[in-house]
C-alpha cells in the first residue's frame, strides 16, 4: 500500500513539472504553443497501473489542471476521462506498448481534446490556430512516449524497491 | 467480479462528479478549493525560477560586462536628453494640470490606486484566454478588478486566492466589456474573438465607424473607469441586410508579450 502511494506521489510531483512547463515556459518560448504531457502520463497509466490506481490519477489530475485554465469548470477533467476511458478500451485492439502507437495517439487525441475545446466551449476560431495546433499535436506526439517511459520507468523503481 | 465492481463505482464517482462541477457555473474554481492548487503552484514557480534568476543575476551584472564603458557613455548621453525631456513634459503637465483644475474636472485615476503583479502563467488549454498573477487578495486584488498595463487593458480579475490570481483576458470569447469610439463616442460591447483580435458588437451600420479610430472604455456599469484604451478599429464591415456593423478592433496590448501588469484598485490599501 505504501508502494502504491510513494508511486502516486512521485506521479503528482511529476504533474506538477509538466504543468510549470505546460503554463509557464512553453508559452515563454512561443505563446500560442500548447503541448500536452498529459496524454503520455494517461498512456502511462493505462500500460502500466491497474484501473483503479490510474483513474482516481485522471480524475485528481485533471482537477488539478482545471486549476490552470479558464475553461467551464469540470470540462477539463470530461475530456481527459474520455481521453482515459477511450484508450483503456483501445488497449483490446491495438499494442500500446508500441512507440509509434503511443506518439499517433498522442497526436489523435491531442488534436481531439483541442477540437472538443473549441466546440463544447461554442467557440468558433478554430482556423486561428492552426499552426501552434499542428505544432502542439507533432511536440504531443513526441513527448507522449517519453512520459509513457517515465510513468513505466517510475512504476519498476518503486516495484523493485519493495522486492 | 470485485475488479468490474469497482471499475463501476469509479466511473458512476467521475460522471458525479463532473456533473457537480459543470452545475457549478463558469468561474467558481476560487471556492472550490482549486484555487489551492494555484497557490501551491505559485509557491512552486518561484522557487524553480530562484536559482534561475540567481544565476542571470550574476551572469548580467558580473560576467556580461563586455563594452560597458561605451554603453556608459552612450547611455550618459542619452540620459541628458531625456533630463531635458523630462523638464518639458514637466512642464506641459503643470499646464496641464493647471487647465484640468480651471475646468473643475477632477483625473479620474486620482481615485484609483494602481497595484502592479507579473504573470506566472498562460492557460493551459490556450483555447481559453486567461492568465494567472502572482498578487492575489493579500495585495489588494479582487474579483472583476480591471487589469491593465501602459498599453492598454488587458483583462479583469475572475478567481482570486490570497497570493494569485486568475484574469481573464480581452480576447477571450467570455470577456465583453461596455466601449466607446472614442472621435464619434459610438457605444458599443467589445467581445474577444478567441485570437488576438476583439470585436465591437451592437454598433448599428448607420454609425460612423473609421478604420484607425480609438475604442476606450464606455464606464458603463462601473466596472472599467472611463476612458481606458482597449484598441483600434482595423475593419468594418456593413451589411444593408443587418442592423449592426461587423466591426473588428486590433487590442492595444499585445497579450502574448505581457510580462507585468497593473490591478486599478479604488479605495485599496496597498500592503506591498
Amino acid at each position: 500500500m505504501l508502494k502504491v502511494w510513494k508511486f502516486q506521489i512521485s506521479l503528482f510531483g511529476i504533474l506538477f513539472a509538466v504543468i510549470l512547463m505546460e503554463a509557464t515556459v512553453i508559452p515563454a518560448v512561443w505563446a500560442p504553443l500548447r503541448v500536452d504531457f498529459f496524454i503520455g502520463m494517461i498512456i502511462g497509466q493505462i500500460i502500466f497501473v491497474p484501473f483503479s490506481q490510474g483513474f482516481p490519477f485522471v480524475i485528481l489530475g485533471s482537477l488539478i489542471l482545471q486549476a490552470f485554465s479558464g475553461a467551464r469548470l469540470g470540462l477539463i477533467p470530461l475530456l481527459y476521462i474520455f481521453i482515459f476511458l477511450a484508450i483503456e478500451m483501445l488497449k483490446n485492439f491495438i499494442y500500446l506498448e508500441n512507440v509509434y502507437t503511443q506518439a499517433l495517439l498522442g497526436i489523435l487525441f491531442y488534436c481531439l481534446f483541442a477540437v472538443a475545446t473549441v466546440f463544447l466551449a461554442d467557440f468558433s476560431y478554430l482556423k486561428g490556430i492552426i499552426s501552434p495546433l499542428v505544432a502542439g499535436a507533432v511536440l504531443t506526439g513526441c513527448v507522449s512516449p517519453m512520459m509513457v517511459y517515465v510513468v513505466g520507468r517510475l512504476q519498476t523503481t518503486y516495484e523493485q524497491e519493495h522486492e | 467480479m470485485a475488479r468490474r465492481s469497482t471499475r463501476v463505482v469509479l466511473l458512476i464517482g467521475a460522471a458525479v462528479l463532473i456533473l457537480v462541477l459543470l452545475s457549478t457555473g463558469q468561474y467558481s474554481s476560487s471556492s472550490l478549493g482549486i484555487s489551492s492548487v494555484r497557490e501551491g503552484y505559485g509557491t512552486f514557480e518561484r522557487v524553480v525560477r530562484a536559482p534561475f534568476s540567481f544565476i542571470a543575476g550574476i551572469w548580467n551584472h558580473y560576467v556580461f560586462l563586455v563594452n560597458t564603458s561605451y554603453e556608459n557613455e552612450t547611455l550618459q548621453k542619452g540620459l541628458d536628453e531625456l533630463r531635458v525631456r523630462t523638464m518639458r513634459l514637466q512642464e506641459l503637465e503643470n499646464e496641464n494640470e493647471r487647465l484640468r483644475a480651471m475646468l473643475d474636472f477632477k483625473g479620474k485615476f486620482h481615485d484609483f490606486s494602481l497595484i502592479p503583479a507579473s504573470v506566472l502563467s498562460q492557460d493551459i488549454t490556450h483555447v481559453f484566454k486567461t492568465m494567472i498573477i502572482d498578487k492575489g487578495s493579500r495585495s489588494g486584488f479582487g474579483i472583476n478588478m480591471p487589469i491593465l498595463n501602459p498599453s492598454g487593458v488587458i483583462g479583469k480579475v475572475i478567481a482570486v486566492s490570497p497570493h494569485t490570481a486568475q484574469v481573464l483576458l480581452v480576447t477571450d470569447p467570455n470577456s465583453s466589456i461596455p466601449a466607446l469610439i472614442e472621435s464619434s463616442r459610438v457605444k458599443g460591447i467589445v467581445k474577444g474573438r478567441g485570437e488576438s483580435l476583439l470585436s465591437l458588437e451592437y454598433v448599428r451600420s448607420v454609425e460612423e465607424v473609421k478604420e484607425g479610430d480609438s475604442v476606450v472604455t464606455s464606464g458603463l456599469l462601473g466596472m472599467f473607469p472611463k476612458g481606458l484604451k482597449l484598441g483600434y478599429v482595423r475593419e468594418v464591415r456593413k451589411d444593408d441586410r443587418q442592423i449592426f456593423a461587423d466591426i473588428i478592433v486590433e487590442p492595444c496590448v499585445k497579450m502574448e508579450k505581457i510580462e507585468e501588469v497593473f490591478g486599478i484598485a479604488q479605495g485599496v490599501e496597498v500592503s506591498d
